[in-house]
């Protein structure tokens, strides 16, 4: 109607204001002069009409809300759940998994019927609500557009429970029986992943109102070649010399060689060339000549889907000095035990007499947690001290340790899974008078006896509190008198001794490498009572760490794989790295085909169909422009 | 003699055009004698020039002296003052009342002013309006004494639509045999064309001077918008939207005219002056028409 309308009113000729002139005869002749007989100039004269009737044109075109390709999206509910775990940083698909699955939802979103809520949720193998049900479409995509990747591993259980969660209201029960907090609204819910995880199995998870989508992301034929293991330990020979050793990981179907390098303190020190068989792995060992501490970082030259995988970092650390107090009446014994050159290399063992137990000195040392372990031989402190802790012949001052005076308990049993039992066999030892415990519950026996428990440790808050039954030398009148064999010509005693040193000191065999997964909490220590750490991430940033209640401190932002560098007021006390070593995440090629949720089979929704795409807009802003042009035509032509 | 002031004759425009006198490139033949000295040698008392008789010319005018002397026959020459014939056209058409001053008022001005000249100088001074039939040509006028009949007849002018240009020059030329000057005033705007009518003028051997008057909102148009334009002499109308295109082609328009009218006149030996009603009289007749060679 309003086209034609417009061409009526476009001959039905304004009102000209009538004004006399002179004659007419010149312009006449310049009008003429106008209309020379050219199109142009006869298109000049309908100009402003053509443009109304195309700006009338565009924006009925707009109106009729014209697009292709695709389809409304149906339903008025959706959880979009979004992989960001390591795997999804591949870049088989351009330019990453989860850039590609980013724009799945935001043109998800763009479908989506207007009053239809949404809700986002990013997930790895944490779970974490990117945006509540709404739908407010600008909240959603700048939700979407926050996700970004992570290093950590894909547990889609989590995702699945928070979305059930907020799709499915809880159920309280009354008397009656249950009753239905609010109403469960159904829901679709689109998996955007590549499938690198775990089926939910149906015990664990129900769907519920929830009717699940699985869109695959990225190839299911994606090679990638990746380190899986990295670690270093002192030569046996010296502690100056070390081993690296390091497993790569070829998840192709073709066989790669792929030069390997090793960098010591980011100067590359070694460097290889590893042949990984297809679909398989190799080892290669670096030897490291006179490694002080120091970080280790390996590469591999070899460009793959996912470069996360392609270094792993490792930290050498010479363990500080542990400090180790021995409280005895006189145990030449068991001293001689600790102070043994292996013992040296790692810790300081002062020796004290049990009176000096009630001085203030010792009462501010303990409290302060200067010690690492406190060996109390036959005589025990009013209070516990904030360290680890050996008693010898006594039971510590606690509420739920109990113990009897046996003699000539028979060993039976240990614990030899335990690492204080390690390579230790009590067998066949003779024991004169001893305790027979009775530990607090949640102690771990380690020497059990026909008369009780003869050896037992209990976590006491941050501590661990071992308890040996029986006297090593007892006082008598005349000197010191045996309460048993087991020190004489057996192996079996000071290795006992070494164990509880490195298992109560926290030492261990210093070929523990430190690596933690990406996004695992980690405990740091201090060397000095301290309130506070500073820790360097990887990119630089730095984070403080204060201590908690028990003046432990854990850090939780590991999200970066690469060395972390731990400080005490400037020094650098400790690192740690934290590296993928995922072969579920390594290994990038997607599950394409389905998925399981509980007892439904979700098929891979390969078939993708692109959001509608509308150009009303684009229409309307074409109109608005050529609105303006004829305004500016008509404003030159009446312009003098 | 007094003369009596009239608007379009101020007495400070008088005296200064008292000096002047009105000249032509040709030679005519008055009927009378007047007070200027003709290019033609004649009989007056101030001598100018000696020839040989021959058989036929009056004896009255023989140098019996040079005769006495050379024993040869000369005939006195003498300058002939003779009067001119004074002609002004004034376009009355409705085209002229336009302006301000109108084209009208300022041509009946400059009418007045060679009017003046003319009569103070003797010569025979006829000023015509190219109206409708019914207004009555003007009188012919000789003689100082008669600037106040110039001037009333001048006044009562009014301009009028009437016979197409071309009619009116030819019924002038009818009428008016005799040779002289003609200054034509006028705009030119004429539907059917200014060529025929200035043809017949040439036709004449007038000494033609054309003075092409416009307004000064016909050079620059100070309208705008949608307007119907009306003719104000035969209502033709035209939708014009002004714009600046158009005014553009409206000055290409008008100096087209101009342009065409100075070439067309400058082919047939006539003086083409292009005036705007907002130049002083005083200025046209003694800078402009001195300059072109009409005054003296």
């Amino acid at each position: 109607m309003v086209p034609p309308a417009i061409v009526v009113l476009y001959f039905l000729k304004l009102r000209r204001q009538p004004v006399e002139v002179p004659s007419t005869f010149l312009w006449r002749r310049s009008v003429e002069d106008l209309h020379v007989n050219s199109i142009w100039q006869r298109l000049r004269q309908n100009l402003l009409l053509l443009l109304q009737l195309l700006v009338v044109l565009l924006a009925i075109l707009a109106l009729l809300r014209p697009g292709w390709r695709g389809t409304e999206l149906a339903g008025n509910r959706f959880v979009f759940l979004i992989d960001r775990s390591a795997s999804m940083s591949a870049t088989d698909q351009m330019p990453n998994r989860l850039e590609m699955a980013r724009q799945r939802v935001l043109e998800l979103i763009d479908q989506m019927e207007s009053g239809s809520q949404a809700m986002v949720i990013g997930f790895s193998d944490t779970a974490q609500v990117a945006q509540q049900f709404t739908d407010n479409r600008r909240l959603l995509r700048q939700a979407v557009r926050r996700l970004g990747p992570t290093a950590r591993r894909t547990s889609l259980l989590g995702a699945l429970e928070l979305a059930a969660g907020l799709a499915n209201p809880g159920r309280i029960a009354t008397e009656a029986g249950d009753e239905q907090v609010a109403d469960a609204l159904p829901a679709t819910l689109y998996v955007l992943s590549d499938g690198k995880f775990n089926d939910v199995e149906s015990r664990d998870f129900s769907l519920g109102n929830l009717t699940p989508v699985f869109v695959p992301i990225g190839r299911s034929d994606t090679p990638n070649v990746a380190v899986t293991a990295l670690s270093n330990r002192a030569q046996l020979a010296s502690d100056e010399q070390r081993q690296v050793f390091a497993r790569v990981r070829n998840f192709g179907d073709n066989e790669v060689t792929v030069p390997v390098e090793l960098f010591f303190n980011d100067a590359l020190v070694d460097a290889d060339e590893l042949t990984v068989p297809p679909n398989g792995s190799s080892r290669i060992v670096f030897d490291l000549v006179a490694a002080e501490s120091g970080t280790l970082r390996l590469t591999l030259n070899h460009e793959d889907a996912l470069a996360l995988d392609n270094q792993a970092f490792a930290v050498i650390h010479r363990p500080r000095q542990k400090r180790v107090l021995f409280v005895s009446p006189g145990n030449d014994i068991v001293w001689w035990a600790l102070v043994t050159e292996r013992v040296r290399r790692f810790a300081d063992v002062e020796r004290m007499e049990p009176e000096e137990l009630e001085t203030p000195n010792f009462r501010q040392a303990a409290a302060s947690g200067q010690f690492d372990l406190v060996i109390f031989d036959r005589c025990r402190p009013a209070e516990m001290p904030e360290a680890n802790t050996l008693f010898i012949g006594t039971i510590p001052n606690r509420n739920g340790w109990e113990a009897e005076s046996v003699a000539a308990p028979q060993i039976i049993d240990t614990d030899a899974s335990h690492p204080v039992m390690h390579l230790v066999h009590p067998d066949e030892i003779l024991i004169g008078e001893a305790l027979a415990l009775d530990p607090p519950p949640g102690s771990g026996v380690l020497i059990d006896s026909d008369r009780g428990a003869l050896c037992a440790i209990h976590p006491r808050a941050a501590f661990e509190d071992l308890v040996l039954g029986f006297d090593i030398v007892r006082g008598t009148d005349d000197g010191q008198k045996l309460n048993t064999n087991w020190p004489l010509g057996r192996l079996s005693f000071p290795t006992f001794l070494l164990n509880v040193l490195y298992y109560l000191t926290g030492s261990g065999d210093s070929h523990s490498t430190d690596s933690v997964l990406p996004g695992q909490p980690v405990v740091l220590e201090s060397a000095r009572p301290t309130g506070q750490l500073q820790v360097v991430l990887p990119d630089g940033q730095r984070e403080v760490v204060l201590a908690d209640r028990h003046g432990t401190f854990q850090f939780h932002r590991t999200e970066q794989t690469g060395i972390y560098d731990v400080r005490e007021s400037g020094d650098t006390q400790s690192r740690f790295a934290v590296n993928l070593f995922s072969e579920s995440e390594s290994n990038v090629a997607a599950r394409v085909d389905d998925i399981q949720i509980g007892y439904v089979d979700v098929e891979g929704q390969t078939q993708w169909r692109p959001a509608r795409r509308e150009i009303w807009k684009s229409l309307l802003l074409v109109a608005l422009g050529v609105l303006l042009f004829e305004w500016y035509i008509y404003y030159r032509r009446i312009s003098i | 003699m007094p003369v009596k002031t009239s608007p379009l004759l101020p007495a400070d425009l008088v005296a200064r055009l008292e000096r002047l006198e009105l000249v032509t490139r040709k030679i005519f033949r008055g009927r009378r004698k007047g007070e200027r000295r003709s290019k033609r040698k004649g009989q007056s008392i101030e001598f100018a020039d000696f020839r040989s008789y021959v058989p036929g010319d009056d004896l009255r005018f023989l140098d019996w002296n040079l005769y006495a002397r050379l024993d040869r026959l000369f005939l006195k020459m003498f300058q002939e003052e003779e009067d001119l014939h004074f002609y002004t056209l004034i376009d009355a058409s409705a085209s002229m009342a336009f302006g301000d001053p109108s084209k009208f008022d300022w041509a009946r001005q400059l009418a007045a002013a060679l009017g003046f000249v003319g009569l103070a100088r003797g010569d025979r001074v006829k000023i015509e309006p190219l109206a409708s039939a019914a207004m009555p040509p003007g009188p012919v006028l000789r003689g100082r004494r008669n600037v106040w009949r110039m001037t009333e007849y001048l006044e009562q002018l009014r301009t009028e639509g009437g016979l197409p240009f071309a009619q009116q020059i030819k019924n002038f030329c009818l009428r008016n045999s005799s040779k002289g000057i003609v200054v034509l005033i006028t705009d030119l705007m004429h539907k059917e064309g200014y060529e025929v009518g200035l043809r017949y003028l040439s036709a004449q051997k007038l000494d033609v001077y054309v003075i092409h008057v416009l307004a000064d909102e016909e050079c620059d148009p100070a309208i705008s918008g949608d307007l119907k334009l009306v003719d104000c002499e035969d209502r033709d109308e035209a939708d014009v939207t002004i714009s600046r295109p158009l005014l553009d082609r409206y000055q290409r328009s008008l100096n087209g005219l101009i342009t065409g009218a100075k070439q067309f006149c400058s082919r047939r030996g006539m003086t083409y002056l292009q005036a705007r009603n907002s130049l002083s009289v005083s200025d046209m007749v003694l800078q402009y028409l001195r300059g072109r060679g009409l005054m003296r």
